[in-house]
């Protein structure tokens, strides 16, 4: 990093670090043009991914998800209900994502992370739109009782890629679940993807896109929120083409989460 | 209810004066300054500390010492049933007070004046002593922030259940109704920073349990000790000493 750039700017006497902090558009505009990132990444590779199931002994399914240094920690619980008149063979989900002032320096009690309600509506909508969930099997007695499960993932450390992370440790956490008396098995594990990031290159990146992709490559939900205009429908595509990749490597993991458990 | 059996044992096969088993990890949020994770049997907690930073409120700033604050949550899932409001709530306030109190205690605060040091403990799972256990996961996490302290503060609870003391309750034992007494303690000097009791208790056993309790402490600071010179040593060797 000590050679001068084609930029008259300071880069060629200035620390690594603190270039890092002064130019951090210019930092990593040098490491692109070399096709890697800072962590010495290569453009398309994600992250150390780990997926432990339950993580929480006193919830019905739990899982801990870790892309990089990113935690969450996500925890199902089972409450009985009476359902709705127009839904009364059918249970409910309710998905709540919260980030409490341990996971970033920028969270402090009385100011909220703006991007927590986001990220939760986000994973409210991919999960339920995704039909990953099959309601009827959460039914108990049509019309009387059904359950009701609450689903909290709580970040315990964000690094970037927060929705990537709550994504998988949310399905890790409904494929770990036990209905008591009733064991569940969902269909069509929804996976994630992104060209996922740091949160140091979140913060200088123009336009993040969120594509997410069932186990049979469907296309599930696509979010490009706003933004500079993407030039090239390539550019989608590309992304599209990534997550495919991301997703197989997903699946692994997540199988191999599941068939350590029963094992044990 | 019988909490201790004939024999002796406690419901989850402890024996009175024996203590669940403790672990403790350092560096658990990358983000933070310092971070730990502290277990007590199946109590877990997590604490992490940002500081010293800028004050957030100007109006709060003291000129010659810093501000420590802290912050009690509890997962919606750590305790048994749902919780429907896991801060703000009365209990999770005077926690918070407490722990921040309690900290204050140690850190040497006229070495950072106009700054701000922000303790968070977020509870995973419940089952007793979570008090305690915050305690002393703020502890490690301010070690590891390395943030000067004059003492290492740890916590440990006893109780008084069947006429005899116990040491350590878990939730079952600690919705009995009987007497709780939480202690802490600055582990060198031997000094009580901290000291909480509830229910009703003769003076005489007060004195038996409390001692029990900060028997606990010590035990704690010594599990503490070792973590905290693991670490160092993993620190020295990548720096390549």
């Amino acid at each position: 990093m000590g050679s001068s750039g084609a930029s008259g700017d300071l880069s060629g006497e200035m620390e690594v670090d603190a270039f890092r902090r002064l130019f951090p558009l210019r930092f990593y505009e040098r490491h692109l043009l070399e096709s890697v990132r800072p962590d010495a990444r290569p453009l398309g590779r994600a992250r150390d991914t780990t997926v432990a199931l339950g993580a929480v002994a006193t919830a019905d399914g739990s899982a801990m998800a870790k892309i990089g240094c990113t935690t969450m920690l996500a925890a199902i619980k089972l409450e009985v209900m009476t359902p709705p008149l127009d839904s009364s063979d059918e249970g409910s989900v309710a998905i709540d994502f919260h980030m409490p002032p341990i996971c970033s320096p920028i969270v402090r009690p009385g100011r909220p992370a703006e991007v927590a309600p986001v990220v939760s509506k986000q994973l409210s909508d991919a999960i339920i739109s995704s039909g990953m969930i099959n309601l009827k099997e959460l039914s108990l007695v049509s019309g009387k009782a059904a359950w009701m499960a609450y689903l909290d993932i709580y970040c315990l450390d964000a690094d970037g890629a927060l929705f990537d992370a709550a994504l998988l440790a949310a399905v890790a956490a409904f494929s770990h679940l036990q209905i008591p008396a009733v064991t569940v098995n969902d269909d069509g594990r929804v996976v994630i993807m992104s060209g996922e990031n740091e949160e140091e290159e979140e913060s200088v990146m123009e336009t993040p896109v969120t594509v997410v992709l069932d186990s049979s490559s469907r296309l599930v939900s696509l979010y490009k929120p706003g933004g500079p205009v993407l030039a090239y429908m390539s550019a989608v595509q590309d992304c599209v083409a990534l997550t495919r990749q991301r997703v197989k490597e997903l699946q692994k993991i997540l199988s191999d989460a599941i068939s350590d458990m029963e094992v044990d | 209810m019988e909490f201790v059996s004939p024999e002796g044992l406690r419901l989850d096969g402890r024996r009175p004066m024996e203590m669940r088993q403790i672990r403790a990890q350092i560096g658990v949020v990358a983000k933070a300054d310092g971070s730990a994770s502290f277990e007590m049997g199946n109590t877990k907690v997590i604490a992490a500390v940002y500081g010293p930073r800028e004050v957030q409120n100007r109006s709060q700033q003291i000129s010659d010492q810093a501000l420590v604050r802290c912050e009690y949550s509890m997962a919606n899932f750590s305790t048994g049933d749902r919780m429907r409001k896991p801060k703000g709530d009365r209990r999770s306030m005077e926690i918070s007070l407490v722990i921040c109190q309690t900290m204050e205690a140690c850190i040497l605060t006229h070495l950072m004046p106009r700054s701000q040091i922000d303790i968070f403990v977020q509870v995973l799972q419940a089952d007793g002593g979570t008090r305690s256990a915050c305690i002393n996961a703020a502890t490690l996490a301010l070690a590891d922030a390395g943030i000067p302290m004059c003492d290492l503060i740890t916590s440990c609870s006893a109780g008084y259940l069947n006429s005899t003391p116990l040491l350590d309750l878990n939730y079952v034992e600690d919705s009995a109704g009987g007497p709780d007494v939480t202690v802490g303690i600055l582990s060198k000097s031997d000094k009580v920073t901290l000291l909480q009791m509830d229910a009703k208790l003769p003076m005489d056993i007060f004195e038996n349990v409390m001692q029990l309790a900060i028997e606990g402490c010590k035990a704690v600071a010594n599990y503490i000790r070792e973590i905290l010179l693991e670490n160092t040593k993993q620190l020295e060797y990548r720096r390549g000493r």
